[in-house]
């Protein structure tokens, strides 16, 4: 009676489908309504960072108000992400250090940028000293900081690789690595104004995004194809029957 | 069954299943082709670089020490001979020379690490920094990024020096799978020097 009454996989669905939902409005909302993605040059003088405000004023207001509502939503997703990991042969050191991580990164990661950008965007007539401060400071801290993410990115891969009871094929733990490379060539955005490896680089941002876009895609379908396998046991997880595989 | 015994299963399983496609685990080529795919996109965007500015890179080339480029090349396929060697080695159950390959590839890393440390900073010394010019940014940034490449090489390295000192381990399947990442960073040195070093 009970267990028809209390399904957990529902609860893990409605963390995946969270995560869908927050994806669904992250990336349209910084791509499509605000515009602050790609993002502007670093190399652009005062004037024109004013002017970049004054074009972005209410595409930053209105979408960024959007990410402040959705932002919370993150933590469905990385609890899903961890609880990948516990359900793991692996200790469970490493799904705490990624929540850790991951819960603190969201500051300098997203909510930094949103606030930085909000701040410029809602008195245009600021002096422009500080304006030109502001852009600096959320360019910087959103593409600067992605190497935070780097750690958490190597803790899965090495759970993944480590874990006895196949919750995730190998090669997504490769698939891991790969983009945690990626994310340290970012770093040098701290030095470079111009050229490829400058915050709106085609190595430090374009390709960089690439990589993220198509890990992001592959571990939304990596955690559903987990949900579907989940036995709620502790051993290797079953795979999916044939008739059930074909029909997906 | 012990645990011990579960994972050796496992593994034969694995191994079994896998033995007649490819060396090492199958997703180990996943990670090869991910990452011959970044680096074809870095390698794209330097030749567009170039080929906008090739005076500038043709100049810049110049600065750089072919001999150290060459003596870089040759030491890392002698890491890839020593590796090679090593899971020879084990395949036919000589662990001890196994071993000894593993460590000698090491070896081989460490050398190109010093001799990789030594040209930057000759190169710095000389006026080149990473942001003199578009050439020296691709320069700094290609061999910087390989070098890390290599330095999870060494850890790579510590995983077979692991799986070869004890008969209670020894998967055959992860010692060909650390091999294939350490073939794969030196196939895309062989690549970066020729794009950076020898292509004027």
């Amino acid at each position: 009676m009970s267990r028809a009454r209390h399904n957990p996989k529902r609860e893990l669905w409605l963390a995946w489908w969270t995560l869908v939902v927050f994806y669904n409005f992250f990336f349209p909302v910084f791509f499509v309504v605000t515009r602050v993605q790609p993002p502007p040059s670093p190399a652009w003088d005062i004037a024109r960072q004013v002017q970049w405000f004054r074009a972005h004023h209410f595409g930053i207001l209105v979408g960024f108000a959007v990410v402040f509502l959705i932002a919370g939503m993150t933590t469905m997703c990385n609890a899903l992400i961890a609880y990948s990991m516990r359900r793991m042969s692996v200790s469970p050191v490493f799904a705490y250090s990624y929540l850790v991580m991951y819960s603190l990164s969201a500051v300098p990661g997203l909510l930094l940028l949103c606030i930085a950008l909000t701040v410029g965007a809602l008195r245009p007539e600021r002096d422009p000293e500080l304006i030109g401060w502001i852009y600096d400071f959320a360019f910087l801290s959103f593409t600067g900081t992605m190497g935070v993410f780097l750690i958490g990115s190597l803790v899965w891969m090495l759970a993944i690789l480590t874990d006895k009871n196949r919750v995730f094929p190998k090669w997504f733990g490769y698939l891991n690595l790969c983009n945690a490379l990626t994310e340290v060539v970012v770093a040098p955005s701290w030095i470079f104004k111009r050229g490829v490896l400058a915050w709106n680089g085609q190595i430090a941002w374009w390709l960089d995004v690439v990589v993220f876009g198509f890990y992001t895609g592959v571990f939304i379908l990596m955690l559903r194809r987990l949900i579907q396998r989940e036995d709620f046991g502790t051993g290797p997880l079953p795979d999916l029957a044939p008739n059930k595989v074909a029909a997906l | 069954m012990t645990d011990f015994e579960t994972d050796l299963e496992t593994d034969l399983a694995t191994t079994n299943k896998h033995a007649r496609f490819v060396p090492g685990q199958p997703d180990m080529w996943a990670f090869v082709l991910f990452e011959t795919l970044v680096f074809t996109a870095y390698f794209g965007f330097y030749l567009f670089y170039r080929a906008r500015s090739p005076e500038l890179f043709l100049h810049s080339q110049a600065q750089l020490d072919l001999h150290i480029g060459v003596f870089n090349t040759l030491v890392l396929l002698l890491s890839s001979w020593s590796v090679a060697r090593c899971v020879q080695s084990a395949r036919a159950g000589a662990y001890q020379p196994a071993l000894k390959d593993a460590f000698l590839t090491a070896l081989f890393g460490l050398v190109f690490l010093v001799s990789k440390v030594v040209e930057w900073a000759r190169q710095i010394h000389i006026g080149n920094g990473p942001a003199t010019n578009d050439f020296f940014t691709y320069y700094f940034f290609l061999t910087g990024i390989h070098f890390v490449h290599l330095l999870i090489g060494f850890v790579v390295l510590g995983v077979v020096v692991y799986q070869l000192r004890s008969p209670m381990r020894r998967s055959q399947e992860l010692i060909e799978t650390c091999a294939t990442y350490w073939h794969t960073v030196d196939f895309l040195w062989v690549l970066i020097f020729a794009l950076l070093y020898v292509v004027r």
